[in-house]
């Protein structure tokens, strides 16, 4: 078979999962090319132009303490930053940031193109050319063959698109590209089992027709958190968003037209995701609510395009514009782009390994939507993993994988392949069972050693990370030693705002665990010389620390009772019929899940404590291996 | 069904899937039962009895004769019961064998079976099929266990309430709750930019306390529940000849002990299992205390120290006949902080008389007996339990009587406190959630696990989230 070009690593599809997978090969060494439908759609946001957000954050400091670009690019074209959950501990505070959705591509794709080792290529990719149980290459529609050792598929909705807008249908891969219907066939050819989700979108209006006044401001915050660790601030003027609610009058539209929805109307049966309903959803499901809350975000800055936030919806173009105008303060609006809902393929997730490589054909894997994940946040790390393994692959090195208590990343994946999707798959905190040490601002110390010794994170990065991790030990060490003593600054000052004498000569670290003393007073009362090393956002750090490490070791001894047996190896060739006292159905989730540890099994969906005890007694007793 | 012995659909099910067990205690008596489980259980049992035709109706009992099938050798009458896959106790194909046999030829038989190709039960193997089968949950695995043990009816029933599940629907209401509280606090973090109704501090509160009392009150049923299942360890306590063996006697209706009118005439302490309205209470007869040189007699004394420290209730016997002497008063020492009651035995010839909470400045009642004519056993027996009917609900409602249950639910209450205390000190979500989440686990593991699957799906019926 000839190739026109040949490769260490093929990535399809220049999504969120694409980028970071073709970026993260290429700078750990692999000769590696990203095929994408249309270059200039590079980091294309398909819906919302925002990144971040509870647990989405988390994801997203994640990909960037292991040497991952979103966090980087979202900094570099943010235009509008919150810190959500500000008020809250600091285990579920996160970042979020509205980008620029033009300025977010061409950034993406500058930072693809200086790459080294990195080759763009646009094209339709039609086929997956596999031998024996092995990746060879893929072909596209333009007839090039391109050959590769290793292929990450990150195709996100575009398999077997299926746009609705009222009663009308089109393929599409997403409003306005072309659906991957080839490729979405062969992949059932070779085997994978696949299922279809659901999706959608609200409409884009016009902001030159939006009666501003009538909504309420929302400004970004005044000291914006950037994502990247590496990022010292954010550059991009910050714009205002706006909030309005619909009415009644919404809502009673949307009823007496119900049937022109393809979500009632029974021509989408797919699922979507419950955390983002359609407004349809939204007015039927929960007919009480008076009015449902709405977001108008601008697109960028240099674009009237705004995003109508809350309004998703699949309803006929003409309704949509009917509905809008009947939101105060939309009279007048036009709409631009018509909303849809989008039904596409996905390939069951627990095909993969934690290294998201299929365990049907070696060198291939998996990332993103494709993986029946929705968000760009879960796409993007899923990319970093696959591309990192894709590149660990060729050069046959040990695979990398994260651990479900080190990481956000590592639940998402760990619950992909066990547990498989009946929904789109969004991270939320309290899918961790360790959410308390998972903090947003520790994802460096826990993930930027294994980032560096990869090789993704380059020396300025590493050397940053190696200077706060110093900085936090001093900080760490100076609050616990030094202590407000009676006649201090700091004591006169504390005895005037909180009104009572503080005893017994506190330390600073005392102080913290104290409900009402600011960290900026704390922050204010150290030392001079440390004070101007260390910033505010670094005494929030340590106080954390301070302030959970009591239940982050309650919690880990209380875990380590419930999940002690979760390292319990499954072999690989473990038969479960063997099992014999196990239930046919308990058999066959298990079976289906292929779990590799009693953890994984233990998480597998409707089992019984009474099958993972007969398991566990098996997998104990010395004829287990 | 006829029987299908060496039929090969049958013979190709794994010999090791049929296993055998004695499930009687080897060596207590003279009646043993053996269990077979699996596919083949029949099938053995048909090589047992030499008859290939043998198709008994599934849960009905038919006495034939055991032979071995190595020679052919009769080797016991047995009653035999079918239960067929799935509505017997482990879902598969069972047959009891219940036989007359000594220990030795239980064994025997057992070893007959082993030979045809069934498998030795591993301990507990029975119970765990049943609970993979689903015909069991953990709870209820824990509480067979009880059934086996129970020593009286009225145990008898709680352990087979326990069995029927009925611990895991009491708990479920209180997992209801207990989601109910998670929901709007996991919300207002996890969905900050959701328009949510606010989190009304009191109801939660109030619902938390609520919740704390109602594990609490379930946790509390344990005392009772182990007395149940344990049964109340009473002790006979008093000077020499004050007539305790003869009380003892009395109260079991046999005459159990030795009884002379030799002051000193009980060496050793002597228990006995009486039935005292459901409960099981083990009686203790014990040496008469006194000072004393003999050898025997002192060591007898020693264990009858103990037997006091041992008791869950002392009955100090007195003798009415005669006025009280410092003897008596050297006995009531040595029962000390134990809960106790005074009897007055010999009422028959009775001269001295007390009022209840006039001894020894003890608050203790005082109850006149005869162990001769049996006048005032009955006050006696109410009097027993009197102290002990706080812990019952006589109702015969919900008891936990499994101590791994019970710590369970102390932890899940525990838990839930401290999480009231922090939200009570307006402390972050998150840590309020964090007790909650624990107390969750500890539910769980009576119950099964809640997934966070299970806390969202609940969250998403409950708010209209997402934008
Ligand atoms: C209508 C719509 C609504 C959405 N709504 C939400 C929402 O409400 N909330 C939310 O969190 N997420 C939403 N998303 C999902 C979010 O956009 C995705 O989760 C995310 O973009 C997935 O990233 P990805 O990298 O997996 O795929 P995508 O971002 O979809 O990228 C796929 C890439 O693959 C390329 N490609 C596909 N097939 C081929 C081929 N055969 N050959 C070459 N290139 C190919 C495409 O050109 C594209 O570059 C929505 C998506 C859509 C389309
Ligand atoms: N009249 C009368 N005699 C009793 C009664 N109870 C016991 N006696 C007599 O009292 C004597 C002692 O009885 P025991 O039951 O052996 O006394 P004890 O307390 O066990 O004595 P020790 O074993 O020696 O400690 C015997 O002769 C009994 O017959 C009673 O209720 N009425
Ligand atoms: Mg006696």
């Amino acid at each position: 078979m000839s190739f026109d070009e040949s490769f260490d690593v093929i990535v399809i599809g220049a999504g969120h999962a694409g980028c970071e997978a073709a970026s993260a090969a290429a700078r750990m060494g692999a000769e590696t090319a990203i095929i994408t439908l249309n270059l200039d759609l590079i980091g294309q946001m398909s819906c919302n132009p925002a990144v971040g957000g509870v647990a989405k954050g988390h994801l997203v400091r994640e990909i960037d303490a292991l040497g991952g670009i979103i966090g980087r690019v979202t900094d570099r074209t943010g235009i509008q930053f919150r810190l959500l959950n500000r008020s809250r501990g600091p285990a579920v505070q996160a970042p979020r940031a509205q980008a620029d959705r033009a300025l977010y591509r061409t950034e993406m794709r500058h930072t693809l193109e200086a790459t080294p080792n990195l080759h763009l290529r646009q094209g339709l990719v039609i086929e997956l050319i596999v031998e024996d149980g092995l990746i060879l290459g893929v072909e596209l529609q333009d007839t090039r063959r391109l050959r590769a050792k290793a292929v990450v598929l990150a195709t996100g909705t575009f398999l077997n698109g299926l746009v609705h807008t009222g009663r009308r249908t089109y393929t599409a891969g997403r409003a306005g590209e072309p659906a991957a219907i080839d490729l979405a066939e062969g992949l059932k050819q070779l085997g994978f089992p696949v299922g279809r989700l659901k999706t959608g979108t609200p409409p884009r209006l016009d902001g030159r027709t939006i009666d501003w006044n009538a909504f309420e401001p929302q400004p970004a915050d005044e000291r914006p958190v950037p994502f990247s660790f590496s990022t010292e601030s954010i550059e991009q003027p910050q714009i205002m968003c706006y909030v309005g609610h619909t009415t009644e009058v919404v809502h009673q539209t949307i009823r007496n037209n119900i049937h022109e929805s393809p979500l009632y109307s029974g021509q989408i049966s797919s699922i979507g995701p419950r955390y983002c309903p359609s407004i349809e959803d939204k007015v039927i499901k929960f007919p009480d609510k008076p009015r449902h809350q709405l977001f108008l975000e601008p697109e960028g800055h240099d674009t009237h395009e705004v995003y109508l936030n809350g309004f998703s919806t699949s309803m006929p173009a003409e309704l949509q514009q009917e509905l809008v105008r009947q939101i105060p303060g939309l009279d007048e609006a036009r709409v631009i782009r018509p909303g849809y809902a989008i039904e596409y393929d996905f390939v069951d997730p627990r095909e993969l390994s934690p290294q998201l490589e299929t365990t049907r054909i070696k060198g291939l894997f998996l990332a993103g939507q494709i993986n029946g994940t929705t968000g760009y946040e879960e796409a993007a790390c899923q990319g970093l993993i696959a591309g990192i393994n894709s590149a660990l692959y060729v050069q046959k090195r040990e695979p990398f994988s994260l651990l479900r208590q080190d990481s956000y990343i590592g639940v998402l994946i760990d619950d992909l392949i066990t547990h498989g999707v009946d929904e789109p798959y969004r991270m939320f905190t309290s899918r961790s069972e360790h959410r308390l040490s998972l903090r947003y601002d520790t994802a460096d110390s826990r993930l930027s050693p294994l980032g560096h010794t990869l090789g993704l994170l380059g020396d300025t990065a590493w050397e940053r990370f190696n200077q706060r991790r110093q900085r936090l030990a001093l900080l760490r060490a100076t609050m616990d030693a030094m202590r407000v003593k009676r006649g201090d600054n700091l004591h006169t000052h504390l005895y005037q705002t909180l009104g009572c004498d503080l005893d017994n000569s506190p330390s600073l670290s005392n102080l913290v665990q104290r409900h009402d003393v600011p960290l900026s007073t704390i922050h204010h009362g150290l030392p001079p010389t440390l004070r101007t090393a260390v910033s505010l956002a670094d005494v929030e750090s340590v106080a954390a620390d301070i302030i959970y490490s009591g239940y982050i070791d309650t919690q880990q001894s209380a875990n380590e009772r419930l999940y002690k047996h979760d390292g319990l190896l499954i072999p690989t060739n473990f038969n479960f019929t063997s099992l014999s006292s196990l239930s046919h159905e308990m058999i066959h989730r298990l079976e289906r899940a292929h779990p590799q540890t009693f953890g994984q099994a233990r998480r597998t969906p409707g089992m019984t404590p009474a099958a993972l005890a007969t398991l566990l007694v098996r997998l104990k007793s010395p004829q287990a291996a | 069904m006829p029987c299908q012995a060496g039929s090969p659909s049958i013979s190709a099910v794994p010999a090791s899937n049929t296993i055998v067990a004695l499930s009687t205690p080897p060596g207590r008596s003279g009646i043993g039962v053996i269990r077979l489980s699996g596919a083949r259980a029949l099938d053995f049992t048909c090589s047992l009895l030499q008859d290939n035709h043998f198709s008994p109706q599934p849960n009905s009992v038919s006495l034939r004769t055991i032979y071995d099938p190595a020679n052919g050798e009769i080797l016991d009458r047995a009653l035999i019961t079918y239960f067929k896959s799935p509505r017997s106790f482990t879902g598969e194909d069972m047959v009891e064998l219940s036989c007359h046999g000594s220990p030795i030829l239980l064994l025997h038989i057992v070893d007959a079976l082993l030979h045809l190709g069934a498998r030795a039960a591993d301990p507990g193997e029975f119970t765990l099929r049943s609970l993979s089968s689903g015909k069991i949950n953990l709870a209820q695995a824990e509480s067979l266990r009880d059934l086996i043990d129970a020593q009286t009816h009225a145990a008898v029933r709680q352990a087979a309430r326990q069995l029927g599940g009925e611990l895991s629907v009491q708990l479920q209401p209180i997992k209801d709750s207990l989601l109910k509280i998670i929901v709007p606090l996991e919300s207002s973090l996890e969905f900050v930019e959701d328009d949510l109704p606010p989190v009304i501090a009191e109801r939660i509160n109030k619902q938390l306390s609520d919740l704390v009392q109602c594990v609490e009150e379930l946790a509390q049923t344990f005392r009772a529940g182990r007395l149940l299942k344990e049964g109340l360890r009473i002790t006979l306590a008093g000077r020499p000849n004050v007539g305790k063996s003869s009380l003892f006697n009395a109260l079991l209706a046999k005459d159990r002990a030795i009884v002379t009118e030799i002051p000193g005439t009980t060496r050793d302490s002597l228990s006995e299992l009486l039935n005292l309205q459901g409960i099981p209470v083990l009686i203790t007869d014990t040496a008469g205390v006194r000072a004393s040189s003999d050898k025997i007699e002192s060591i007898g004394i020693e264990r009858t120290k103990r037997a006091i420290a041992d008791a869950d209730l002392v009955v100090v016997v007195l003798d009415s006949s005669i006025p009280l002497t410092s003897e008596d008063q050297d006995v009531f020492v040595e029962v000390g902080a134990s809960r106790h009651l005074f009897v007055f035995n010999k009422s028959d010839i009775l001269s001295h008389t007390y009022q209840d909470g006039s001894l020894f400045g003890s608050q203790a009642p005082v109850i006149k007996v005869s162990a001769k004519t049996g006048a005032g056993l009955n006050d006696l027996r109410d009097a027993l339990l009197q102290p002990f009917m706080r812990d019952f609900s006589f109702d015969g409602g919900f008891l936990i009587t499994n101590a791994r249950h019970f710590d369970l639910l102390q932890r899940t209450a525990t838990s839930l406190r401290a999480s009231n205390e922090l939200f009570q000190q307006r402390a972050s979500e998150e840590l309020v959630l964090a007790h909650l989440y624990n107390a969750l686990n500890y539910l769980g593991g009576i119950t099964g696990e809640t997934t966070s699957e299970e806390v969202l799906s609940h969250i998403f019926s409950t708010f209209c989230i997402g934008k």
